[in-house]
């Protein structure tokens, strides 16, 4: 199988003693969008950090993460970077720039692309996100559904190959989730979302992966993970609403 | 106080002065304060021309007169404490109503060019000029996170205040300097997730 | 503290400035070369945590309230040069976008509160941290050189409106030097709190950013010293010594062109010994140490009674690189 990411027996122990990750294994296929579930402090985030190389190389780090093949070691990090988009779980922090337009350009700008193609990326990545008319716009001005959008729109414009979500919904209320899952639907990058939010991984994901405890406890097709309503309440999680008036066996085109 | 600053900054009426480039404003405005500082207290004409030029401003930017007026006089406790330290013993050359008026036109022009311009052009200009980047970094970062730790500090007190029964001063200043520190730290925490921010995005 | 635009003259606002510029310049170049890259946003945190904290009111007696200003506190946190980047940040968005501190009187804002301030004020914590090692000495060094350091960004302010001949010396100096001799005990408490509740909850922050500024603080401190040194020579130093001409031997001590200035700065002189206003400086020096004594008195107690018994002998070891 041609592969966009793999994790191999990937372990990672914070500076204060937490085993985050004890030996994560699992590889994505490209063009696939895969929901990353599972409880509070089961290790999601942490996943999510070593696809972009964030976490320092330090004792506690063991295991080996691939993007297209390639390893990520702080040699080959800002090629890693360029390839995977990561959007953080606070848009305060990721919107750190002014202006959107600023904070937009940043990625671009940091690949040393010319001012002129910077300029259209921007337009291009605003425009997807729905926000074309925004960029002059004061960052902390924005409402949180639509910094939420001004956040993508910046790793966007990087045009990354890989996507990496960190809790994309949280926080929005129903008509800003609607909209945000619209556009998520309409991007063709690989896609690896970590979430609670469960309708949003059925609505959009082929595949779940289920943490917790720093381990990967399930693998498999969305529907039938998301219908185990022994797996799901051994891992804090529940069965989506939507599921409960569809039957496994139905037509689930969702 | 700080409702009366920040407050306005959400609300900037829309104005022909917006769209005046923000050099020119900056310029144009540091010269008055400029001029105004340095020209001998005899020389009435250039007071009555720069008031007159800002009023004209005042009444182009669109800016309601009270905020202005409100704005102004906190400029009052400086000029009456000149005023009383001069009555107890007279400086030749400097009157207090001389640098009263001097400060309330110094005062009054920075109110108009920080109103009508947004603090990102102003730091657009400052990179122009050269001032050291990591200085011009600070200061988009220290302007982009002020209101989201005003508000982060604002919900802390709020949440310490549905919780606070008695009101032992000792126990307060325990508890005001917890929350003092906590929004320390929640800075410096958001600052290495920012940090992470910018290095996915390819920051070196 | 911030000085508004016209109260002080052409002379005080270029001669601040151009001292502000220097110690603004040496600290970043200190911090570009010293600062590990993951710390940068911190520096624009810090400023805005600066200014959010300074909306926290702390009740002092008679219904009044006082805040933090925190040069010190910075200072002991992250470090000299970084705290006055911070400090410069905090005042610069004063000055624009709140029209707090004038733009022309920047200069003298910056070097008041974050040159004396900030690294005149670090230079004072470090020493009385080098004769008292441990966690007590730290929290009487952060009272004591919060104190000091806003009495002194004070005196100095005063000099300046005085420079200026806005305000008479002594007038000037009495009343901002009694003024921040009070303020400066609650900028002392709040800092030392404010330390003890971060140094409790994150040890790490604390100790993590000053080993970068470690190794070699004396020739820092040197810089920073004599700008402030020369600063306080300028501004200070001619009223307080009671030189029958103080303005003009200063001027001639520094070499000024005194035909230059005669015209600017004459005016003030013949005014400023007033019968009965004025402090020969002898009795300045004495009052100026006797109070400083009496807060240095204070900060050993509260040194004592902030920090439990158990505290100061258990972090003792670990804090020893103060």
């Amino acid at each position: 199988m041609n592969t966009a990411l793999e994790i191999t027996n990937l372990r990672y122990r914070y500076h204060d003693g937490t085993e985050a990750l004890r030996g994560v294994t699992f590889r994505v296929a490209p063009g696939e969008c895969v929901g990353l579930l599972g409880p509070n402090g089961s290790g999601k985030s942490t996943v999510l950090l070593h696809l972009n190389g964030l976490l320092p190389d330090k004792p506690g780090l063991d295991g080996t993460v691939r993007i297209f093949g390639q390893s990520v070691t702080p040699e080959s990090i800002e090629t890693i970077r360029h390839q995977v988009g990561l959007l953080f779980q606070d848009p305060d922090d990721q919107l750190f720039c002014p202006t959107v337009e600023e904070d937009v350009a940043f990625g671009p700008q940091q690949l040393g692309l010319e001012d002129a193609v910077v300029e259209t990326r921007v337009r291009r990545a605003l425009a997807q996100v729905g926000l074309a008319d925004y960029g002059s716009r004061a960052t902390h001005h924005l409402s949180h559904g639509e910094k939420r959008r001004a956040c993508l729109a910046g790793v966007l414009a990087c045009e990354p190959l890989v996507l990496a979500l960190d809790e994309p919904t949280s926080d929005l209320d129903p008509r800003g989730r609607r909209e945000f899952k619209a556009l998520l639907r309409r991007i063709d990058a690989t896609k690896i979302i970590a979430t609670h939010d469960l309708e949003l991984v059925a609505e959009l994901c082929s595949r779940a992966i289920v943490l917790d405890h720093g381990l990967v406890v399930a693998d498999g097709p969305v529907l039938t993970l998301l219908n185990d309503e022994q797996l799901m309440l051994a891992h804090d999680l529940e069965r989506p609403h939507i599921l409960r008036h569809h039957h496994p066996h139905s037509d689930d085109s969702a | 106080m700080i409702d009366d600053w920040v407050g306005h900054h959400h609300s900037r009426p829309h104005s022909p002065l917006s769209h005046v480039p923000a050099a020119l404003k900056l310029g144009v405005a540091i010269a008055i304060i400029v001029i105004t500082v340095l020209v001998p207290g005899t020389r009435v004409s250039w007071f009555v021309g720069a008031s007159i030029f800002l009023a004209l401003v005042v009444l182009i930017s669109r800016l309601p007169l009270l905020f202005l007026l409100k704005r102004l006089a906190l400029l009052s406790p400086f000029v009456l404490g000149v005023a009383l330290l001069n009555a107890l013993q007279p400086v030749a050359g400097a009157s207090w109503w001389n640098v009263a008026v001097r400060s309330a036109i110094c005062l009054l022009t920075v109110i108009l060019v920080s109103n009508t311009t947004p603090f990102s052009s102003i730091l657009r200009v400052l990179k122009f000029a050269h001032v050291p980047s990591l200085l011009v970094t600070t200061l988009a970062l220290m302007h982009r996170y002020l209101f989201v730790l005003t508000d982060e500090a604002e919900r802390m007190r709020r949440a310490r205040a549905s919780r606070t029964f008695t009101r032992q001063h000792g126990a307060r200043w325990r508890t005001l300097a917890t929350v003092v520190s906590q929004l320390f730290i929640r800075g410096s925490e958001r600052a290495e997730r920012i940090y992470d921010a910018m290095c996915a995005r390819g920051w070196k | 503290m911030h000085i508004p635009d016209g109260f002080i003259d052409g002379k005080t606002a270029v001669t601040a400035a151009a001292l502000a510029a220097a110690g603004v310049g040496l600290a970043l170049r200190q911090v570009r070369k010293k600062l590990p890259p993951r710390r940068v946003p911190l520096l624009g945190l810090a400023a805005a945590f600066l200014f959010a904290a300074q909306m926290v009111n702390f009740p002092v007696a008679g219904g009044t309230s006082g805040h933090l200003v925190g040069g010190v506190l910075i200072a002991a946190l992250l470090g000299p040069g970084a705290a006055i980047v911070v400090l410069t940040t905090v005042l610069i968005v004063q000055c624009f976008l709140f029209a707090d501190g004038g733009v022309l009187a920047l200069g003298a804002n910056i070097f008041n509160m974050a040159i004396l301030g900030a690294a005149g004020g670090y230079a004072l914590y470090r020493l009385v941290c080098h004769w008292l090692p441990g966690p007590r000495g730290q929290v009487t060094a952060i009272v004591f050189a919060s104190w000091c350091s806003t009495v002194v960004a004070s005196i100095s302010c005063a000099g300046q409106l005085a420079w200026s001949g806005t305000v008479a010396w002594p007038a000037a100096f009495a009343a901002m030097a009694s003024v921040h001799m009070l303020i400066g005990i609650g900028e002392g408490l709040i800092s030392a709190l404010v330390f003890i509740a971060i140094q409790r909850v994150r040890p790490d922050l604390a100790s993590e950013m000053n080993a970068a500024s470690q190794p070699r603080p004396l020739k820092e401190f040197v810089r920073y010293g004599l700008l402030a040194v020369l600063g306080l020579a300028v501004f200070v130093a001619p009223f307080a010594c009671g030189w029958p001409d103080g303005l003009d031997a200063a001027a001639a001590k520094l070499g000024f062109d005194r035909k230059a200035l005669q015209p600017v700065v004459s005016a003030p002189a013949p005014d400023y010994r007033v019968p009965g206003f004025h402090w020969p400086a002898g009795s300045t020096a004495v009052a100026g140490a006797a109070g400083a004594l009496v807060v240095f008195g204070l900060a050993l107690a509260l040194g004592r009674t902030l920090v439990p018994e158990k505290e100061a002998n258990t972090a003792r070891g670990s804090s020893s690189h103060d």
